[in-house]
């Protein structure tokens, strides 16, 4: 089972990176070098802020696009083109398969966020008084934040088409980092329906910003261990919970 | 049938064959599939797959055994049927090729796809070497060729069969080997480095059959192989699975193309809108095929005649004739265009119901 899961694994990450996803790596370099360029004088004294704030969204912004580009489409458009065909005539599993794709893309998003990562902490040291080890940890939890949406996008690219897929996988990232604001809205409006249904959107989506540490970290403090192990803990549990979903769809699923 | 069989292989010394046109009698081995009696459908359960493999004579002598077999698709908003396959039932024993024939649209693919467990059928049982085709085990000795083979296309076409070659869990030292095999098995060999995108129609068809042929599987279902192929390749893919034939493989093919099955098949099932409306050799559908015999001499100018044999036993009695009489036999054809006969017939006989 290992082998054959590694083996899709690979094939995935291979075909994606080839697939010009790299590109948006150089798209990356171009934003940092224009944030600490054009936008760093503009601002007085917080010139070290801005490329890092810049910088550092702009890692989870790529790696969200290729989640919701490469992800939502992934098992669809290989059911629509036949390619998965001859990969299920083999003795594979179906959830095998959905293991191996997501992983393959989670290797990919791992690879693109390491360049980044790397080009960020060169731009950083470059600036006089901005490199600090404190982003890494950032870096580390825009990972397992993009783990856990290229979950979402795996578990709807098995169920509807990938506009659909993409278009949901969005809503969830966007719905994921305001659920917080969401609970709080209902619970000040004082309507106990409004409160109802703000707790189920809370308690139904991600808390996406269990993983945004970025706005603390670049104003100077640094990321709690316990805060990063749990948040481990909480990506690996939601990214269980949809692949075991996604597995059970695609079990069902016709492939014609 | 086996003594006919006998006969004309001993015909070879005697009479000249036209190349590309092998006798009948030679092709087709003694009766490769029976008809199966419909079974009484119901649906797979979880306790069907947990079924043990059964390992008796009979197991091992069925490559395959599809019975009952129901799909329905439906479409639309008020879920109207669209196309399928209703109570498919047929046996291939180990060995032996056996061609799903029908138009385009009739239910080949549909079947083959359920005998994969690419989908899930409505009703009926199939089994594969004995096993429930649920059960991930039973696809191990499967190689399958789909109708428009698609891959990878970032990947060369040795990493696509390197995939393909751990998917199947071959051992990491055997596996380089296995691929080079196959490559040179369709002929692949050079391309092998390139990505698939820069490949043809035909050499995605090739790479198609190599994938199909990794590690040496007992059953090869290939849907529409011929497609997509110029003369020369269709001519090639018919000689390498000729080849296979010889070595004993179980080769369930689909196609349209009439002339391709005729050459292939020990035993063809004709579908019509999704339903079997004939399973059988086509030594027992066609009465032994027809013969034509050219004998030296004639009245016209071509200076030979052609005599016209319906079945072996008329060959025998045609060739003794000829032998009593002293005219030097030119060659013996085998008539083309017996299966087609076949199928228009079973599609008029389906239609005037």
């Amino acid at each position: 089972m290992a082998q054959r899961i590694l083996a899709l694994t690979v094939s995935t990450f291979r075909e994606t990176v080839r697939d010009r996803i790299f590109y948006l790596v150089g798209v990356f370099g171009f934003v940092m070098l224009l944030s600490t360029a054009v936008l760093s004088p503009l601002t007085v004294g917080a010139q070290g802020k801005i490329m890092t704030d810049v910088g550092l969204a702009a890692m989870s912004i790529f790696g969200l696009l290729v989640v919701v580009f490469v992800g939502s489409s992934m098992v669809r458009k290989e059911v629509e083109k036949g390619t998965i065909l001859t990969i299920m005539s083999k003795p594979v599993g179906r959830r095998e398969y959905l293991v191996g794709k997501y992983l393959g893309l989670n290797l990919t998003l791992l690879c693109m966020l390491v360049v980044m990562g790397l080009m960020f902490l060169l731009m950083t040291f470059l600036a006089p008084g901005t490199f600090s080890l404190r982003f890494v940890p950032v870096i580390y939890l825009t990972l397992l934040e993009l783990m856990l949406v290229n979950a979402v996008a795996v578990f709807f690219s098995t169920c509807v088409s990938p506009i659909l897929a993409a278009v949901f996988t969005l809503g969830a990232f966007v719905v994921g980092h305001l659920s917080q604001s969401i609970k709080d809205f209902g619970t000040l409006q004082g309507s106990v329906f409004q409160q109802r249904v703000s707790e189920t959107v809370y308690y139904l989506m991600p808390n996406l910003e269990v993983f945004n540490v970025r706005g603390d970290v670049v104003h100077g403090m640094t990321v709690d261990a316990g805060h990063v192990g749990l948040a481990t803990l909480y990506s690996l549990g939601w990214v269980g919970l949809l692949l075991i979903f996604a597995g059970a769809i695609f079990a069902r699923k016709e492939l014609r | 049938m086996q003594s006919d069989a006998r006969w004309m292989v001993s015909m070879h010394d005697m009479v000249s064959i036209t190349p590309g046109k092998t006798p009948a009698a030679e092709v087709h081995p003694p009766a490769a599939a029976t008809l199966a009696s419909p079974a009484t459908p119901h649906r797979e359960t979880g306790t069907q797959r947990e079924n043990p493999v059964p390992d008796t004579p009979l197991a091992r002598q069925t490559a395959l055994r599809v019975q009952g077999l129901g799909k329905t698709f439906r479409s639309g908003f008020l879920r109207r049927r669209d196309g399928g396959v209703q109570d498919v039932s047929f046996t291939v024993p180990e060995g032996s090729v056996f061609a799903l024939l029908g138009h385009n649209g009739a239910g080949k693919t549909t079947t083959i796809n359920s005998i994969l467990d690419l989908i899930h059928p409505d009703s009926g049982t199939v089994e594969i070497f004995g096993v429930n085709h649920r059960r991930q085990e039973a696809r191990r000795q499967v190689g399958y060729l789909p109708e428009r083979p698609y891959f990878f296309e970032h990947l060369t076409g040795r990493e696509l069969l390197g995939l393909y070659a751990d998917l199947l869990e071959i051992p990491a030292v055997e596996k380089n080997e296995c691929i080079d095999q196959v490559l040179e098995r369709t002929r692949m060999a050079e391309a092998a480095g390139r990505r698939l995108r820069k490949y043809s129609k035909g050499m995605l068809q090739r790479i198609g059959l190599a994938q199909a042929l990794l590690g040496d599987p007992r059953l090869l279902i290939l849907d529409e192989p011929m497609s997509g192929l110029d003369p020369l390749g269709r001519r090639e893919v018919r000689h390498l699975l000729q080849e296979l034939k010889a070595q004993g493989k179980t080769i369930i093919l689909s196609s349209h193309i009439v002339p391709d099955v005729e050459m292939l098949a020990d035993t063809v099932g004709i579908l019509r809108q999704g339903r079997m409306v004939h399973v059988g050799t086509l030594a027992e559908a066609t009465g032994g095929g027809t013969y034509q015999v050219r004998i030296a001499g004639g009245t016209d100018q071509s200076g030979y005649q052609v005599l016209t044999a319906h079945g072996v036993d008329a060959l025998r009695e045609v060739l003794d004739r000829c032998g009593a009489e002293g005219l030097p036999v030119l060659g013996v054809e085998a008539g083309s265009g017996i299966l087609e006969d076949l199928f228009v017939k079973a599609h008029e006989s389906q239609e005037a119901r």
